[in-house]
């Protein structure tokens, strides 16, 4: 296997990803826009390699590793799960290492200027609205980490693929049939995952950072009527910062951040079961 | 007959100013308060009549003596009580966790 090292823009940041594995970088090239991979560059923020398995295991059954800057810090999955371990070790690199932003584990959305930053649990829904959304006049800014900039609050776009579940999938591949998937991974510890393109409009937008205009904190439920409920903006500021994987480091700058954005923000809990509906209840918020 | 000499009395505890602690950041909205503690790094949420009694004590010291009688004239407890009970327990509270202290 050749190893061969490319030069990924993720938002802000540049990763060198060096890796034998030529079907991962295929599906990153179907993932990512052209110009978002460079052959060669004299900087780049990580260096991560995507490795096969050591020792006997790489002929019985193939496995492939993840590392920081030398440093392995998951433990080796199955070959076929070598792109959403991809996906998840950036996401790992970027929310152990950026920490010139504040980082909240939540999905992040733009419309009219002003941004919606979906903040919750794995399995409360965030990222298949948030995949709703953008294909419903909404911009992408990121799925899975929002980058809060200290000096003035706005979000900054990661606008990567977006990580889908199990029957996300499906949903989505009806929701947006146009949009582009990468092979589903099974068997992995979220289950089924399949990472979605970000939609053109969102990747040409790249670097247009903006303002929070909504915390919205989304729960999926099956069958519930699309719903936006007021809630507590100091009970929100707290869960936002339970979300981060940060806001500690930060300290009182961080919380002073918060403060201002909550200060500025509409702050909502959001229950959804359809993603025309809840596109719909997104629409007019945006629109109010 | 001169009545006897005594020692100027002590204020007693419930004389005694309270304040919000210096290394305390906060935002009160309408009837909560979220606070964090520069010390500890904790944010906290309060609400309700914990929010009430740090939102008086964000405007200036003062003591539980005061803070009872502020109380009296704002507050209906659901309770139906008078807050004199409520307000010690209050304080005990904000204390412990840092968000107030003893003013000089």
């Amino acid at each position: 296997m050749r190893e061969q090292t490319i030069f990924l823009r993720l938002g802000p940041f540049t990763a060198a990803l060096t890796t034998p594995f030529d079907k991962v970088v295929e599906e990153l090239r179907r993932l990512y826009p052209a110009n978002f991979f460079q052959h060669q560059s004299d900087f780049a923020d990580f260096h991560v390699q995507l490795l096969p398995g050591k020792g006997m295991r790489r002929h019985l059954r193939p496995q492939a590793r993840f590392l920081i800057d030398g440093q392995e810090h998951f433990k080796p999955l199955p070959a076929d799960q070598a792109l959403p371990l991809v996906e998840w070790g950036l996401n790992y690199a970027i929310a152990g290492l950026a920490h010139n932003y504040l980082i909240v584990h939540a999905a992040a959305v733009e419309k009219n200027g002003r941004v919606a930053i979906l903040p919750g649990a794995p399995g409360a829904g965030k990222s298949t609205l948030a995949a709703g959304l953008i294909h419903r006049g909404w911009r992408l800014l990121s799925d899975e980490l929002a980058l809060i900039r200290r000096h003035d609050g706005k979000v900054v776009p990661l606008a990567r693929p977006v990580n889908l579940k199990n029957q996300s999938i499906d949903l989505m591949r009806r929701f947006a049939p146009s949009a582009v998937f990468s092979t589903p991974a099974h068997d992995t510890v979220k289950g089924t995952v399949a990472l979605m393109r970000a939609p053109e409009a969102s990747l040409a937008r790249i670097d247009e950072s903006a303002p929070p205009g909504w915390i919205v904190f989304p729960q999926w439920r099956q069958g519930a009527p699309a719903r936006l409920d007021n809630f507590s903006r100091p009970a929100g500021l707290v869960e936002i910062a339970h979300n981060s994987m940060n806001y500690s480091l930060h300290g009182e700058a961080g919380f002073e951040l918060l403060a201002g954005i909550f200060a500025k923000s509409g702050c909502y809990r959001f229950t959804y079961g359809d993603l025309n509906e809840a596109a719909s209840a997104m629409n007019a918020l945006a629109a109010a | 007959m001169n009545a006897p000499e005594t020692s100027p009395q002590s204020p007693s505890e419930a004389d005694r100013a309270w304040r919000v602690s210096g290394q305390a950041r906060w935002r009160l909205w309408e009837d909560e308060a979220v606070i964090y503690n520069g010390r500890s790094g904790d944010t906290h949420h309060l609400a309700d009549f914990a929010a009430w009694v740090f939102g008086f004590l964000s405007r200036g010291p003062a003591s539980e003596a005061g803070l009872t009688r502020a109380a009296e004239t704002q507050i209906e407890l659901t309770s139906g009580k008078a807050p004199g009970d409520a307000i010690a327990r209050t304080l005990d509270l904000l204390r412990r966790l840092d968000l107030i202290e003893r003013a000089a």
